[in-house]
């Protein structure tokens, strides 16, 4: 019966921890309470509650955020869906803002609805801060990047040898055989960006050829395997023979620890590091120039029928302002939107070597992202023994 | 078996009450088997046997599994989970027969220090284990540190390569074989041992031909359990092991999650499943045999 046993306390401890968490979520409301609906990891959760809530009621006393975190039990498909639902029954959607979304996450549904509102310098007064080079969506304010960099020792990699383009990249890894690694490309988007870097230059470097509905099983026939040849010929010169670690964490690591002297990283998990140390100060950031390695932005975006709109919006400008942008910066690593001549020098000079005024490429995942994650086990990691 | 409290009632009528409430003990467990791993399990049996390789649905059909026997990543994979699952089961022996026989003949105070030690993996959550020893073992970690500062400088990591999968595995896998050679030995009679030994056997012949005789049910099922857990393990393979080839069980994942093949994914789950039954029929037969034996005594 020790099955059964488990099983039952395990529903007693869920069901005392549901009731917590439903004590918890009910307290008393003085302000206006501003629902802020978020999809993200923990770094940014932790963000917000404990940095941007905090600044923003500071700054405006009258508002009262309210973090719900949509991942797990609801998603933040479901939270859209509810919207749109209210708002078609004319229902209180007690949304305010939604926030951590994607281009994908617009869905056509929510766009026929005409759920979202447009921003404008009209309802966002720090609208004409943001960085035209970044992809500003209609009803979407991007208020963070991240894109996949090279990260090296500077000790180790002459200013001289540090690749600019991808030929040189690659150049550079066949002349240093072991000192380069990138991870599995399904187990860190730090490898999976390096493989679709590798896709983009063996097909013209036109990232345009790369949409979300035009995959086909016979175009992914002829498009794939230049580049399986490009990352096949390189992976004995791979860290140990070609051994990709499985994660982006385990990538960053061998380079801490020295065993190699180059990696690709997510510019947000390269700047933390450094910025806690956890990476030597002897470490550098670069980024291509002829194509940059694919990233994104993330999105914020508010219902036409939130129940607090003016809060919404206020909260929404508060999002981009330059205080917020530069804990962007400091406090996640990740890359800011606004235009970079309003940051403080010091953290202009950090994003400098890393940041391109080109903004980065976006891969439209899907169909293709599969056929990269089936492909590349079967061509290019086989040749490691 | 001891006996349980007299119950005032007609043996009849009390052997009823008690395999009533036997039944009635398991019923729960026996549900919640049915409906959340045979019946879920069986649906997706039926549905890799009457979907095209295409994905659409048809009659009955072998064409899932044709892909996956002719499919060489998918072999390479499968060939290579039993060849690391084998030669875990192998180092496992060859590792614990010996500290289980240093427990059983030693009498030091270094005995329960060498047991608690031999058990302690049992405490260390696995994703734990895996950052351990990827520290440990990785090029300019301790290990290689160590042993360069000694002056070894050809040191080779095991991380990322099938080696790390493999002590992974051991690792993780001493500690319940330890306990299942240990609870073994202790039903082993003492005097039988010592008898051997006053006549003058060595400790070996005392193993090969005593010891081993006596507990060879107790490797049977270390060997059915332990080769279950291998075909199982994940974190382990996934984060100490090379990108290719592929434990089945990370196979299983990456070509459900990153390639949305569910159906193949599906199949290789059901073609573990038969090599898993294999393990589990060595298992429930050895154990139904040695109850028949003890209540038979």
């Amino acid at each position: 019966m020790r099955f059964g046993f488990r099983v039952s306390s395990l529903a007693l401890i869920s069901a005392v921890a549901f009731l917590a968490l439903g004590a918890a979520g009910v307290q008393a409301q003085a302000r206006t309470t501003l629902n802020v609906y978020v999809d993200a990891d923990t770094n940014i959760t932790d963000w917000l509650s404990g940095t941007v809530a905090p600044a923003f009621e500071a700054a405006n006393p009258q508002y009262k955020v309210n973090m719900v975190i949509a991942r797990g039990g609801i998603t933040m498909d479901d939270v859209i869906n509810r919207t749109i639902a209210a708002l078609k029954s004319k229902a209180d959607p007690q949304v305010d803002v939604i926030e951590g979304l994607d281009p994908s996450d617009f869905t056509k549904a929510s766009l026929d609805a005409k759920l979202w509102v447009t921003f404008s310098k009209q309802n966002i007064p720090n609208y004409g801060t943001l960085n035209p080079a970044v992809n500003i969506l209609p009803y979407g304010l991007p208020y963070r990047g991240s894109q996949v960099l090279i990260a090296y020792d500077s000790t180790r990699v002459p200013q001289n040898e540090v690749p600019k383009t991808f030929p040189q990249l690659i150049a550079w890894v066949k002349a240093h055989p072991g000192q380069f690694v990138y991870c599995r490309p399904d187990k860190g988007g730090s490898g999976g960006n390096f493989v679709i870097r590798a896709i983009y230059e063996a097909n013209g470097r036109n990232p345009s050829a790369f949409t979300a509905d035009n995959y086909s099983d016979s175009l992914a026939g002829t498009r794939l395997p230049p580049a399986w040849k490009i990352l096949s010929d390189i992976n004995p010169a791979i860290f140990q023979n070609g051994s990709y670690p499985a994660g982006n964490l385990p990538t960053l690591q061998l380079l801490a620890n020295g065993s190699v002297s180059m990696i690709t990283a997510w510019s947000d998990m390269a700047l933390q590091a450094l910025g806690n140390g956890t990476l030597p100060s002897t470490i550098k950031l670069t980024q291509l120039t002829d194509l940059p390695f694919p990233g994104g932005y993330v999105y914020t975006a508010i219902p036409v029928n939130a129940t607090h709109m003016a809060g919404a919006l206020a909260f929404a400008n508060y999002y981009i302002s330059l205080k917020n942008e530069a804990s962007v910066v400091k406090d996640i690593g990740g890359f800011p939107t606004i235009k970079l001549s309003l940051l403080p020098q010091e953290l202009q000079d950090v994003l400098s070597a890393a940041l391109t005024d080109k903004a980065p490429p976006i891969w439209p995942s899907g169909s293709w992202s599969d056929a990269l994650n089936a492909g590349w086990y079967k061509y290019v990691a086989t040749n490691a023994q | 078996m001891p006996t349980t409290a007299q119950i005032p009632a007609s043996p009849g009528s009390r052997r009823l009450i008690s395999a009533l409430g036997g039944y009635g003990m398991v019923l729960p467990a026996f549900l919640l088997m049915v409906a959340i791993i045979a019946y879920p399990a069986v649906l997706s049996i039926i549905q890799t046997l009457t979907t095209g390789v295409d994905g659409r649905a048809t009659g009955f059909t072998l064409a899932q599994y044709l892909f996956f026997f002719h499919d060489r990543l998918s072999m390479t994979n499968l060939l290579y989970t039993l060849r690391v699952g084998f030669i875990v089961l192998a180092v496992l022996l060859v590792v614990c027969f010996p500290i289980a026989l240093y427990l059983r003949f030693s009498h030091s105070k270094l005995t329960s220090a060498v047991y608690i030690l031999a058990l302690f993996p049992l405490f260390v959550p696995t994703i734990n284990l895996s950052f351990a020893m990827i520290r440990f073992t990785t090029t300019h970690g301790l290990l290689d540190t160590l042993l360069s500062r000694a002056g070894l400088v050809h040191y080779v990591t095991p991380y990322l390569r099938t080696s790390g999968t493999i002590i992974g595995l051991v690792w993780e896998g001493i500690p319940f074989t330890v306990l299942i050679l240990n609870a073994a030995r202790v039903q082993v009679d003492d005097s039988l041992l010592e008898s051997a030994r006053d006549v003058g056997a060595s400790i070996p012949q005392v193993f090969l031909r005593i010891l081993l005789p006596l507990i060879k049910n107790a490797v049977i099922i270390i060997l059915a359990l332990q080769f279950l857990g291998i075909l199982g393990s994940y974190t382990i393979p996934y984060l100490l092991g090379p990108a290719e080839p592929e434990m089945i069980g990370v196979f299983m994942e990456r070509t459900y999650d990153q390639v949305h093949a569910p159906l193949q994914a599906q199949t290789q789950a059901v073609i573990s499943f038969f090599i898993a039954a294999i393990a589990g029929i060595l298992y429930v037969r050895t154990v139904a045999s040695q109850q028949r034996r003890t209540e038979g005594r």
